[in-house]
């Protein structure tokens, strides 16, 4: 077996004896189903919500991309004005940390009393939560550029701008990528808790509506959907970032 | 920066020879102070003057924290003196590198650039890069043995072929001036020897006007055509040498007689003090 697909079986391998445990254990001990059902048992609540899992899921999946979307938009901007100029710094970086010091859960409410029940409330939420790893990422890297290479840019002539679009961007570029993995699976907690808040449709509103019916396992569903996303959206990212910018990948031993 | 219509005295003792010359640079009672976090402040360079002649390498030698590299970033408009004038001559001042160039002690090539698009990087800063500059960057390539790599990454060059890439760079828009901050002293030795012979090749060839950083006397003497030997803190010019040896040189040349007593007079000036103090002991 190759190191690659060893990689790849040996989680497999275990996720599946950690199911098999989870669903022998629960045979065993009859553990009741409204306090932790059983693999099987969350497959069957899953498969009574019929197509509705799907739809609901692709709902909050449109949610974290645009409202992720938002945040790279907002952020990595943010990030480079925070740190390629100490006056923009002074100015904005005070009122951004209060911003990302509210929490998100307490104003999420009184956003959907404001913005109402459509979708912009929720990706206001989405943002909120997950701009600021994306700009405090962004900024790490710009700040991290060596100086050397901001000694050439200035030898050949560069001015401010096109040394942050010729060296300090392309520099901060891992940086970058390590806020968007943090990002995004922040912005799917965004998504849940404005689901919860505010929404008739979505996995963090059939969160919500199946417990109130005790239907424990449908919720477990939903959630275990919740995950699937999580990862695949992490791992999107990594893909991308092999894809686009192979340069920037550090040399991990074993990798 | 002001025009410095006489040359200084210093400069202008020391350079009989290369009388009918014509002077590229002038630093006249050039000071740098710098400001520390502490208050007290550094003085790196003071009452320092200099002429560097148009077509010839010129040496700085000195004792580490003497303040070439600050001349060096000087020269390289990234730091302007506290007291004193910089003059550089050649007709109207251009932008980028095609006035001033610089080769630093590390490669500084950018990890996300091919190797051909780090040597056009200082045209991509100024403009949009034509035809005839990959055409120029490849012909530089070629002459700093590189033309094979030119799409490989940086990451893929050994250390010694990335610094060569770092030369083929600096002269991608035929600089006025070109600027080395111990270009060879991270290198091995083997490297270092080769790269110092191509450099010999590349300015017999483009007569670039070139001023080098070395800490190697005897890479000052190999490739110079004058050696200005700098003082300890604050940095002063203590000497001034014309090195004639005949051209072309090669790693022969250092045991030419002359080699000896020009490398000889560059160490005295540098550990002269020390020597004494080592014979009294
Ligand atoms: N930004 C700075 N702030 C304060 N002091 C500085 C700064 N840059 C240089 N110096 C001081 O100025 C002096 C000259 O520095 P410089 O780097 O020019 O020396 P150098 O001759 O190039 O030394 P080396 O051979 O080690 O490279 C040193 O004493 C250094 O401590
Ligand atoms: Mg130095």
């Amino acid at each position: 077996m190759t190191a690659t697909q060893r990689r790849i079986v040996l989680p497999l391998v275990a996720f599946i004896l950690f199911l098999a445990l989870w669903q022998i254990a629960s045979w065993v001990f009859a553990i009741p189903v409204y306090l932790m059902p059983s693999p099987l048992e969350i497959v069957r609540g899953g498969a009574r919500l019929g197509p509705a899992l799907f739809s609901n899921t692709l709902e909050t999946l449109t949610t974290i991309l645009i409202g992720f979307a938002l945040s790279c938009l907002v952020g990595i901007p943010l990030g480079v004005l925070v740190s390629v100029n100490r006056l923009t710094s002074e100015a904005i970086y005070p009122l951004i940390v209060f911003l990302n010091a509210i929490p998100i859960v307490a104003i999420a409410p009184i956003l959907v009393v404001v913005f109402g029940t459509d979708m912009t409330a929720r990706l206001i939420i989405v943002t909120l939560i997950a701009f600021f790893p994306i700009m405090v990422a962004t900024a790490t890297g710009i700040l991290d550029t060596p100086e050397e290479m901001l000694d050439l840019a200035r030898v050949a002539g560069a001015s401010p701008l096109a040394e942050i679009i010729t060296v300090r961007l392309p520099h901060a570029v891992t940086f970058i990528f390590g806020g968007l993995r943090i990002g995004v699976t922040v912005a799917v907690v965004g998504a849940v808790v404005a689901e919860f808040v505010n929404a008739n449709k979505g996995l963090g509103f059939l969160v919500t509506s199946s417990t109130a019916q005790f239907a424990i396992p449908t919720a477990m569903a939903c959630v275990v959907m919740l995950a699937i996303i999580s990862v695949l959206l992490y791992e999107g990212i990594n893909l991308l970032h092999r894809m686009v910018f192979p340069w920037s990948i550090r040399r991990v031993a074993g990798h | 920066m002001l025009a410095v219509p006489e040359m200084p005295n210093a400069a202008l003792a020391a350079t009989a020879s290369a009388a009918e010359q014509k002077p590229l640079i002038e630093l006249a009672h050039v000071g740098v102070t710098f400001q520390t976090k502490r208050g007290d402040p550094v003085v790196a360079v003071d009452d320092f003057n200099l002429t560097i002649n148009k077509e010839e390498i010129f040496s700085l030698c000195g004792p580490s924290g003497c303040g070439k590299s600050t001349v060096v970033r000087m020269l390289a408009g990234l730091l302007k003196p506290t007291s004193g004038d910089i003059w550089i001559g050649g007709g109207a001042r251009a932008r980028g590198f095609s006035e001033v160039a610089i080769v630093f002690q590390r490669p500084t090539l950018l990890p996300w650039s091919s190797v051909i698009n780090n040597v056009l990087y200082p045209v991509r800063v100024l403009r949009r890069v034509t035809a005839a500059d990959r055409t120029r960057a490849m012909e530089l390539l070629d002459l700093v043995g590189l033309a094979d790599m030119a799409e490989s990454m940086p990451n893929e060059l050994s250390g010694g072929m990335q610094q060569r890439a770092a030369i083929a760079r600096s002269l991608i828009l035929d600089p006025k001036i070109l600027l080395m901050d111990e270009p060879f002293g991270a290198l091995d030795a083997l490297t270092r020897e080769d790269l110092q012979l191509d450099l010999l090749d590349i300015h017999a060839s483009t007569r670039k006007t070139i001023l080098l950083v070395t800490h190697s006397i005897s890479e000052a003497v190999l490739l110079s055509d004058r050696v200005a030997v700098m003082s300890a803190r604050p940095g002063r010019l203590q000497d001034l040498i014309d090195i004639d040896i005949a051209k072309p040189r090669s790693h022969e040349t250092a045991a030419v007689p002359a080699f000896l007593d020009y490398s000889k007079r560059i160490r005295d000036d540098i550990f002269g003090p020390r020597a004494k103090r080592e014979i009294t002991r």
